[in-house]
């Protein structure tokens, strides 16, 4: 029983663990800390395994499980983003594409959203992750409507970090 | 908000760095987590026996001399080096525990060094408490039996005890020995119940968790 569990878990994580990756690479600056938070949240995970009874999907409970982790951590350190660092993130961009300005820009804006404080952290997040703001809302723990309002004004703070 | 939607727009296709994960990632994960509560108890184990080093530096002269004076000196010497002793084959203990626990590599065995580490923790604390109580109730009842001489060497150098009466000064003196030995070990016990305490439960949880994916 036990062994069917761990085994479901290990090949969830699988196919799953580029999503707790994104998050470690968005909340943490160097490599050491990066797998850190990733053994954290793995062990979260399966301490909170048994009680996932599979009302939503896999994913979902993983952003949660994973978000509050590193919510958690992040508090408890109480680092702030201070240095850039770069080397963990790349992004794939075809040949026809390329362009210095754009990767430029996405560099820029990667750092901007991580100097966001933890909670609007994990919200843009989600929301680069594609998600819609009812499945925001429900990761996060908030109502719909102050998941838009706060998104709302996530990008204000954005865009003044960005044009100052 | 272009860059934003741009940056969504290039998100799903970050590259992926890290490699897969698989059971024995797991598993290893519990135990680096493990090796690393053994490692602190290790360290906290030698800040400790520097910590007492350092206190028996900073015996003022006064005492020493009374020590001295009252012929306590051998037997404290030979109870201290006794001490060190045993401090010393706690701190090889605690280091094979730490290598043993960064070497293994089965859950049933790494289940067998949290327990015997747990052992180990919890002789130490008996060991230093115990001995702390016997050690203060040997250097009293070793005053108890020269409480004249004792009264005549402390009241001679100091002015404040040449000022209690000398019947009442053997019952003054026991109670504050008692009450301020009461104090002292209350407070050894709970420092230790703080930081091994919070150590040993966190090997506890490790422990459950290995027998769950062990059973």
């Amino acid at each position: 029983m036990n062994k069917e569990l761990e085994h479901n878990f290990v090949e969830l994580l699988e196919a799953n663990q580029n999503i707790v990756h994104k998050i470690c690479r968005l909340y943490t600056n160097d490599r050491d800390s990066h797998n850190d938070l990733f053994q954290e949240v793995t062990i979260q995970l399966w301490r909170a395994y048994p009680k996932f009874r599979g009302d939503s999907k896999f994913s979902t409970w993983m952003y949660r499980v994973a978000l509050n982790t590193a919510i958690t951590l992040y508090r408890k350190s109480k680092r702030r983003v201070k240095t850039q660092d770069f080397e963990g993130v790349s992004f794939k961009i075809s040949a026809e594409d390329y362009d210095d300005t754009i990767e430029e820009q996405l560099k820029l804006m990667y750092a901007a959203v991580k100097n966001l404080n933890d909670i609007d952290k994990a919200l843009v997040f989600l929301y680069l992750e594609d998600k819609n703001y009812r499945e925001i809302s429900e990761t996060l723990g908030i109502s719909e409507v102050n998941a838009r309002v706060k998104m709302n004004r996530i990008k204000g703070k954005l865009r003044t970090i960005l044009n100052p | 908000m272009d860059q934003l939607e741009l940056l969504k727009s290039k998100w799903q296709q970050q590259e992926q760095t890290h490699p897969t994960l698989s059971y024995k990632d797991i598993y290893k994960m519990l135990l680096k987590k493990s090796s690393s509560i053994v490692k602190w108890i290790f360290m906290i184990s030698i800040a400790e026996i520097l910590f007492w080093i350092v206190i028996s530096f900073l015996t003022p002269e006064s005492n020493k001399d009374l020590i001295q004076n009252i012929g306590l000196k051998e037997s404290l010497s030979i109870i201290s080096i006794f001490h060190y002793v045993i401090l010393a084959v706690f701190l090889v203990l605690f280091y094979l525990n730490y290598k043993k626990i960064k070497v293994t590599d089965t859950a049933k065995e790494l289940m067998a060094n949290i327990l015997k580490t747990r052992k180990t923790v919890k002789y130490f604390v008996i060991y230093n408490v115990l001995g702390t109580i016997l050690a203060f109730l040997y250097v009293n009842m070793y005053f108890y039996t020269k409480k004249t001489e004792l009264y005549t060497l402390l009241t001679n150098g100091n002015k404040n005890y040449a000022a209690i009466p000398a019947e009442s000064f053997t019952s003054i003196f026991f109670i504050t020995q008692l009450v301020v030995g009461a104090v002292f070990i209350g407070l050894l016990v709970l420092v230790y119940r703080i930081i091994y305490g919070i150590l040993l439960k966190r090997l506890k949880n490790n422990y459950d968790e290995l027998e769950r994916i062990e059973l």
